[in-house]
């Protein structure tokens, strides 16, 4: 269903830009409050709940053992999907995955599986025969903006926290699985003429292009995202790109805490 | 198992609660009579008064009636009416000839087009919810300042107040011009840093929801701003 | 129902393997208007199943041909997530959770005053995050009150239990072993008001006797559910109007 976007919404997001301010009050580049809950899914070797102001996420981690590819006998597979269900909100409506649902899975795979904190041959069970199939699946259940920063935290916390269930498969102890690093991704969306990040429901939907930008422990880029309608300057991405940097280190702490617990 | 009663107090009932029996006593919204007794049928505050018997909703969807007051969005525009989004289960009807202005067959773009607000009153509600809209009367007109803001249908009269007491006193506090819609829609309109104040103080009442709550929020306003 | 009766499922003191009595119900928790973006919703925690229901509506029914003009239709999506069983679900729609979802809206009809809302829709997205049996059952008692944290007006609510048979012995609340390795389940939706039922499905093997039997088990399990659904929802909305 499209969204009737009042012209009111888009007056208001451009009269509040130029005084530097926000619909609900927020500075410019603040985010909204966030919780991260991990080890919540009975069933799910790995799991999490995010509620990033109002939206929920979950994301449950299965494994399974299949034959690899023949070009690469001693590889594993990581495979990360979304489902946009239109219990998240009034407007998804029922049918086959929409191209939202599928590029929000698609980044949030790409994020992932570009910053190399899995090691495929790890995965390796018997060469040629047998290796680990790992499958993030995030199920977004409230839709309050910015679904794609929660969908991404909720599948590298679930990931970092899955133990491999090799007793179920009869192929050895269980054990937790092997990450090294923690992707994280910062979204920003153009309300008002200018980048905001973290952006709300309301400038979702009075606003226009969004970039998610997701960086690895070093800091390096493993992947970037420009969606919906509009343009960009360099200057634009240099100085949302710093913002990340700061975004990302802050939720990278917060998942390292939580796998203490 | 808590059973609601009858009575002075505030009890919250829940659909499918015997509440009572209803001999000599009429159901009102909210509440049915079956076998004798009354059952309400949604959750929210027992309420009796001249012998009928209703619940006050805690939560409920817009439902128009003729007459209300609504803040509406241009939904569809054709050569001779508008549609409005009106925050109820149906779009409403705005003929070219129900319209403020003097409308040329097929220029109705020209004066409202997709995504614009209006104040709007309601003409007519039939039994199968088609709705058509007036902007003829006092105060009925396109809203092109401000910004409409949502609160739950229930809570519209929280907002107001008796006799609009609590809306005259948001009204002086926050320096705003602010009308509030029948329909859940509140559009405010006044400098950015009164606007941002009108905004949090409902969103209290959005987060609270509870009369107590949302007087005190004005009553502590009024004193802050009251120093300045 | 799987029918294996050489697996143990009663202890030799009489209780099941969980230590459960046989008319004992696994744990229940609720909690009403759980997410933000929906109309109403509850998250239901039964044993260590999760179900979660969003209620979005009144709103127009589209496409057309599904409006009918003397009531209101109530869309039901029972969905299991991909991660909440042992092997993952390939996500979509599949034949049980089609037929799930038809019963469970028929049951919801037999209780909303659809009579209210000509024309329109009401949806109801019945999500399971986790399942160890018994899933149905906490998506009734989820959508009930996440419909009446809407506000749409119910005659009473559906209560969804369980009871079954294991080692020829009626048990209440079949756990994720009972059920694959029990002699039958009997899922039933109860009106806690009336008594009246709204859903009712059965598999396996039951004489007259242990249907009746189980059924008592229902009835009392219902009422001690019902409990907790008013509970969530006087939570949620008690000390408003004080």
């Amino acid at each position: 269903m499209v969204e009737l976007v009042p012209s009111l919404l888009r007056q208001e997001l451009d009269r509040l830009a130029a005084d530097g301010q926000r619909i609900d009050g927020r500075g410019q580049f603040d985010g909204r409050e966030v919780h991260l809950e991990v080890d919540c899914l009975y069933n799910a070797e790995g799991s999490a709940k995010v509620v990033w102001g109002d939206t929920i996420i979950y994301a449950g981690v299965k494994f399974e053992i299949r034959t690899p590819w023949p070009d690469r006998p001693t590889q594993g597979s990581l495979m990360c999907g979304a489902e946009l269900r239109p219990v998240a909100h009034r407007k998804y409506e029922p049918g086959p995955p929409s191209p939202e649902s599928i590029e929000l899975g698609r980044v949030v795979d790409r994020g992932i599986r570009e910053s190399g904190c899995i090691d495929m041959e790890k995965l390796c069970i018997v060469p040629g025969e047998k290796v680990w199939g790992v499958m993030i699946d995030i199920h977004v259940l409230s839709d309050g903006g910015n679904i794609f920063d929660a969908a991404g935290l909720a599948a590298i916390a679930a990931l970092r926290t899955a133990v491999v269930p090799a007793e179920r498969f009869d192929v050895g102890e269980d054990h937790t699985l092997l990450v090294n690093g923690t992707p994280i991704m910062a979204s920003f969306k153009r309300a008002g003429g200018r980048f905001v990040y973290d952006p709300s429901e309301e400038e979702e939907l009075g606003g226009d292009e969004r970039i998610h930008i997701t960086l690895g422990d070093e800091g390096h880029l493993h992947s970037l995202q420009k969606g919906l309608k509009g343009v960009f300057t360099p200057s634009e991405f240099a100085e949302i790109l710093a913002v990340a940097e700061q975004k990302c280190s802050e939720l990278r702490e917060m998942v390292a805490e939580k796998e203490g617990n | 198992m808590s059973k609601g009663q009858v009575g002075a107090e505030l009890r919250l009932v829940t659909p499918g609660m015997v509440v009572g029996p209803s001999s000599g006593k009429r159901a009102g919204s909210g509440m049915i009579a079956e076998n004798n007794e009354f059952i309400a049928t949604r959750v929210g505050w027992l309420n009796e008064q001249n012998n009928v018997v209703s619940v006050q909703p805690i939560n409920s969807a817009y439902m128009p009636r003729s007459g209300d007051l609504i803040i509406g969005f241009v939904a569809e525009v054709r050569n001779n009416l508008w549609f409005f989004d009106v925050n109820g289960p149906f779009q409403a009807l705005l003929p070219m000839s129900l319209a403020p202005w003097k409308v040329e067959f097929g220029s109705t773009r020209q004066h409202l087009g997709i995504g614009d607000a209006a104040l709007a009153r309601i003409q007519e509600v039939d039994e199968t919810h088609n709705m058509v809209l007036t902007m003829k009367g006092v105060g009925l007109r396109r809203l092109n300042e401000g910004a409409v803001v949502s609160i739950p249908v229930n809570l519209v009269d929280t907002l107001r107040g008796d006799n609009n007491t609590t809306l005259s006193r948001i009204r002086d506090v926050t320096d705003c011009r602010i009308i509030v819609g029948d329909n859940g829609r509140v559009w405010i309109h006044g400098d950015a840093e009164n606007m941002h104040v009108a905004r949090q103080l409902i969103q209290t009442l959005n987060e609270e929801g509870h009369k107590k709550t949302f007087e005190s929020a004005v009553q502590a306003l009024e004193n802050e701003r009251g120093e300045h | 129902m799987g029918g294996y009766g050489d697996v143990k499922l009663l202890r030799d003191d009489g209780k099941r393997l969980d230590g459960r009595a046989i008319d004992e119900m696994r744990p229940v928790t609720i909690e009403a208007g759980v997410l933000p973006a929906a109309d109403g919703s509850a998250m239901v925690t039964h044993g260590l199943n999760v179900a979660v229901a969003a209620v979005y509506g009144p709103m127009e029914a589209h496409p057309r041909k599904i409006q009918r003009q003397d009531r209101a239709v109530i869309d039901v999506r029972y969905n299991m997530a991909p991660f909440s069983t042992g092997d993952r679900i390939r996500p979509g729609f599949n034949r049980r959770s089609r037929e799930i979802s038809k019963v469970t809206a028929e049951s919801l009809e037999s209780v909303v005053l659809v009579e209210r809302y000509p024309r329109s829709k009401i949806r109801v997205e019945i999500e399971i995050l986790a399942a160890e049996a018994g899933t149905r059952c906490a998506g009734i008692t989820a959508a009930s009150v996440a419909l009446a944290d809407a506000g749409i007006p119910m005659r009473d609510m559906i209560v969804g239990v369980a009871s079954g048979k294991i080692e020829d012995t009626v048990v209440l609340d079949l756990d994720k072993a009972e059920d694959n390795y029990g002699q039958a389940d009997l899922p039933v939706g109860i009106l806690p008001n009336t008594g009246e039922i709204a859903f009712l499905q059965m598999d396996g093997d039951l004489s007259i006797e242990e249907y009746n039997l189980a059924m008592e088990y229902n009835h009392k399990a219902a009422k001690e559910i019902h409990e907790i659904m008013v509970d969530a929802l006087k939570r949620r909305y008690e000390g408003g109007e004080n």
